[in-house]
């Protein structure tokens, strides 16, 4: 752009003309001072003398015109916008978040017009807007508020590393209710932020509002949940905005697939000056991923209901896997499996083997038997939760009074539990499990017909299966074994598959009803737990056989390893690993990882099925995609769900199911505390040299001047200096003459 | 004479239709149950009281759930089917000679994989005192598993409490109160009674027992009955009866029970 602006000459140092326009002021001044005391006229006097100190002043300074094109750099400003969800909230009390006016008043919407607001008030500045959440800052433009954390700190840390041109500001522009810096951060650690990008920071807090809102701000639980372990939860609650809140109920209930949320844990919240903490005590019986919904009573006039509930997701561990171990008769099928479990020290066993029948005839009093009463109504009754799997080993039902505890069997599994039934004359249909609630819960179909074969006693060697080649169940028992099985003296006689269930080793010779191979082990998943059937009581010949003899016994304690670990969710044995890279926010699309691990064959299909715990309402989500050949994980996109418990269950072709159990919060932690923190962004600004403005007053933010930069320029002199100097010298005579004539000398 | 003829009509009538009654399967064939397996060494071609394990397994039958083959295999120590088992009823009553490299290797197979083994003395002395049988077998067991010495088992083991309350270790010799065992891996694998417990179990083919307890009568034959039972429980369940449910309860009732015995 061509300028013209008039300046002094080149050759003055400015100290010179600062000296000249001293003097000059001066000796003005005096003459003004001499012209008062003057009783009459002067006028004369003193133009002429102004005249000339101007003259002279311009003979000293000889100004010269400078004609310039020039361009103006306007301030790198980085504009930090948050995009976390609890910009989704509403600035202002009234209405309800579902209402389009609410939307229209959201933290989100006043962000966007501020930063709006922010290129009009400084048109020159270079304005690079970026929206921060977790990690790195993303470009704005686009960016909704669905980040799930609020994380300023590793923003400008990562703006700082950036290798483009430093900015000269940077403006925040956010509620306040960061991650980091955290709520009571001193000012050392605000001004470090500071330092770290050499510039200072602006911050616009959106809004003053306090909206009427009692929830759930944290869970704080200890860091390792450990099945059977009690854990303690601290649940602080908060109540702002005006919102009455005195004492209020809160609840920790665990979301379960096999019916409504089980209560674990109440408390009353006493709330003083709007907070409350309350300890609560629970003690999860299930290892794996639990769900837990900790929440309070919504009081009247809650403006946010949704962040009364929070959902916490547990990966509870296990100290010890608690195995039941019932046999119906001692073997060396139940000798070979005792010393397995007792061998391996992580598994704490309870077993009880029938030693004697009514027909047995021991010939001795009851006080020379090493027998005790088979506490079945207390161990199936009282303790049954607290073990983590059942072993039912040739156990028949009927005469040990089972058959009554059936049903809660069944319903133990479908929460959770682990079965495994292992084969033998008392077994499957024997045992008089064909039609009961725990047929259902098994993998196979059991024939309930009167005389129904239970069991083809015919030595055999059991068929691998596809699915159990490739399945990870059964990886460690290949490894040492490969193809080979040992000959088995007999089979009970199992169904068809049930829906869920996948086959491992099959008959080579017997069918099913349907014409399918018989199965002889295999796996299922029943509700949240999982069941085995293997209908074989000749797992103890991997040890003691030829075929054991070669392996040095190693096959029986490879094949339980594998067993009893699926049955208990050790990732060894999944076929897949399924994760949430960003978690679940409710209405959200969110997306599901899932690694193979090498299990899957390559050109497999991947099934997925995500259903809600509860069953309610929402449609149940099923997706298949190809696996592909690549070893990437496989990223599968799932639709906007509602705020629940949801359990994910993917099938990798014909193979056994992995399966996840997640949560989606409506807004979680970023929804915890709805109160803005406008304090927080003042002191921040304080801190850093900025300044700090609420969104009404943006003009407030002082911004950075541009720079201006010139291309070309030509200086010439307005008039020759013997011009300056005749003219001064000749305007001083006059005002020589004047005085003269004045009568001064 | 006629009327005997009846007779031996009727009982082979009896006996023919009892056979004919379906019998409960106890297992997928008698696979999986007590096989109380004759261990031959040398030339060795039985066992020293050859009736007695059929007997083992019978009275097994008779007095608990556990299923026995009721008529036991053997097998040699050479033999690569030694394995084919978790248990060997090793007895002599005459000294054995040394084990070849190829009976030593098939035991310590055997032993590997878990095995258990009764050495049970046929030629002990009416004190007691072993025999040849039970001096060499001890000194060939030790060439198998050099590492391990036998220990004294007193009531206080499992073995004593796995189906019946015992106090004490008897067979066809009163004997010394305990057994000797060789523990590896908190097991005993190796279990040495000098107290001829085939003597007590063996019975001929008329049904009459074939050796005489000493010092005598039938309280002594049958705890030493008891003693095999136990010793079968011991090789299917283990340490079964020293899980904490199930110790405490043992030793009240022991602790409680008039039939002591010293």
């Amino acid at each position: 752009m061509p300028t013209t602006r008039l300046a002094t000459s080149n050759d003055l140092p400015a100290w010179a003309i600062v000296i000249a326009c001293i003097l000059a002021a001066a000796s003005l001044v005096l003459l003004v001072i001499e012209m008062r005391r003057r009783e009459r006229g002067g006028i004369g006097i003193l133009v002429t003398g102004v005249l000339a100190l101007g003259a002279l002043a311009l003979a000293v300074m000889r100004p010269v015109r400078i004609a310039a094109r020039e361009s103006v750099v306007g301030a790198r400003v980085v504009v930090l916008a948050d995009t976390s969800r609890s910009m989704a909230l509403a600035s202002e009390a009234g209405g309800s978040l579902a209402t389009d006016v609410q939307r229209s008043r959201t933290r989100q919407k006043t962000r966007d017009d501020v930063v709006a607001a922010l290129s009009k008030a400084a048109p020159d500045a270079r304005v690079l807007e970026l929206g921060f959440a977790d990690g790195p800052p993303k470009p704005l433009a686009g960016e909704t508020a669905r980040g799930q954390r609020s994380d300023l700190g590793s923003a400008i840390r990562a703006l700082a590393a950036m290798p483009e041109e430093r900015p000269s500001a940077v403006v925040v522009v956010s509620d306040g209710r960061l991650d980091d810096p955290q709520e009571d951060a001193p000012k050392p650690v605000l001004a470090e932020l500071g330092h770290t990008i050499h510039a200072p920071i602006h911050t616009i807090a959106t809004t003053r509002n306090e909206l009427p809102d009692a929830s759930v701000r944290r869970v704080a639980n200890a860091t390792a949940a450990v099945a059977h372990v009690p854990l303690p939860l601290r649940v602080d609650i908060g109540c702002s905005g005006g919102l009455a809140c005195e004492k209020l109920t809160v609840t920790a209930k665990e979301l379960r697939e096999d019916g409504p949320p089980a209560l674990l844990a109440s408390g009353i919240a006493d709330v003083k000056d709007g907070k409350a903490s309350v300890d609560l005590t629970v003690t999860l019986d299930r290892a794996g991923v639990r769900i837990l919904e900790v929440g309070i009573e919504s009081p009247t006039g809650d403006a946010i209901p949704e962040n009364d509930r929070r959902l916490i997701t547990l990966n509870v561990a296990r100290e010890r896997v608690r195995v039941l171990h019932v046999a119906g008769q001692p073997t060396n099928d139940v000798r070979a499996l005792r010393q397995w479990l007792k061998s391996d020290a992580s598994v704490d066993v309870v077993a009880f083997f029938i030693l004697r029948t009514p027909a047995d005839t021991p010939g001795a009093s009851q006080e020379d038997l090493a027998l005790i009463p088979f506490p079945v109504d207390e161990l199936f009754s009282v303790h049954l939760p607290s073990f983590d799997a059942v072993v039912l080993q040739d156990f028949d039902a009927q005469p040990y009074g089972l058959e009554r505890h059936l049903p809660a069997l069944a319903r133990y599994v479908r929460a959770g539990g682990g079965l495994i039934m292992v084969g033998g004359p008392n077994s499957f249909v024997a045992g008089g499990y064909a039609g009961t609630p725990l047929g259902e819960v098994l993998p196979v179909s059991l024939d309930g017909a009167p005389g129904a074969t239970a069991a083809d006693t015919a030595p055999f060697v059991p068929a691998w299966t596809e699915p159990g080649r490739s399945a990870p169940v059964l990886g460690p028992l290949r490894a040492i074994v490969g193809d080979e099985l040992p000959s088995m003296p007999g089979a009970n006689v199992l169904g068809d598959v049930r829906p869920g269930g996948v086959v491992l080793w099959t008959h080579p010779t017997r069918t099913t009803k349907s014409g399918a191979p018989m199965p002889v082990l295999a796996i299922g998943d029943e509700g949240d737990g999982r069941s085995i059937a293997m209908g074989i009581d000749g797992g103890w010949l991997f040890e003691f056989s030829e075929l054991g003899a070669r392996t040095a016994g190693r096959g029986h304690g490879a094949l339980w390893d594998g067993l009893l670990g699926w049955l208990m969710r050790d990732p060894r044995f999944e076929p897949a690993q399924v994760d949430l890279p960003e978690g679940c926010i409710a209405d959200v699309p969110t997306t599901l990882r899932i690694r193979t691990a090498g299990h899957a064959l390559k050109g497999e299909s991947v099934v997925l099925d995500v259903t809600r715990l509860d069953k309610s309402g929402t449609a149940p989500v099923h997706v298949e995609k190809p696996l592909g050949d690549g070893d990437a994980p496989l990223e599968i996109a799932l639709p906007p769900l509602p705020m629940g418990g949801y359990s994910a269950r993917l099938r990798l072709g014909s193979g056994p199911t992995t399966r996840r159990d997640f949560a989606c919060e409506a807004g979680g932690d970023e929804w915890a505390d709805s109160r803005p923190d406008p304090e927080r962004l003042r002191a921040l600004a304080e801190a850093t040299g900025g300044t700090f403005a609420f969104a009404d007053d943006v003009r407030a933010i002082r911004l950075p001047k541009p720079t201006v930069v010139s291309a070309e320029r030509h200086v010439v002199p307005v008039a020759p200096p013997w011009t300056w100097t005749l003219l001064a010298a000749t305007l001083l005579g006059a005002h020589w003459f004047m005085r003269r004539r004045g009568g001064l000398s | 004479m006629r009327r005997s003829y009846l007779v031996v009509v009727f009982m082979l009538t009896v006996v023919g239709m009892a056979l004919l009654i379906p019998q409960p399967a106890r297992a997928f064939g008698d696979a999986g149950g007590f096989d109380p397996r004759i261990l031959l060494t040398g030339s060795q071609t039985n066992a020293a009281r050859p009736s007695a394990p059929g007997r083992w397994s019978w009275e097994l039958v008779q007095r608990t759930s556990a299923p026995a083959r009721l008529r036991p295999s053997q097998v040699h120590a050479s033999d690569a089917a030694i394995t084919d088992g978790p248990f060997l009823y090793w007895s002599g009553d005459a000294s054995v000679p040394a084990l070849t490299s190829a009976e030593i290797a098939g035991l310590r197979r055997f032993f590997a994989l878990g095995g258990v083994m009764l050495v049970d003395d046929a030629g002990v002395s009416n004190e007691g005192a072993p025999g040849a049988f039970g001096t060499s077998a001890r000194r060939e067991i030790a060439r198998v598993l050099p590492d391990s010495a036998p220990i004294t088992i007193g009531a206080d083991h499992v073995v004593f409490r796995t189906f019946y309350l015992l106090r004490r270790a008897e067979g066809r010799i009163a004997g010394p109160k305990t057994l000797e065992a060789i523990v590896r891996g908190g097991s005993a694998q190796v279990i040495f009674s000098s107290h001829d417990l085939g003597g007590a179990l063996a019975r001929g083919p008329t049904g009459m027992w074939e050796q005489p307890v000493i010092p005598g009568g039938d309280v002594q034959r049958e705890r030493a009955i008891r003693l095999a039972v136990n010793v079968a429980m011991y090789v299917l369940c283990s340490n079964y009866k020293d899980d904490q449910v199930h110790a405490p309860f043992l030793m009240r009732r022991r602790a409680l029970s008039p039939h002591s015995e010293p």
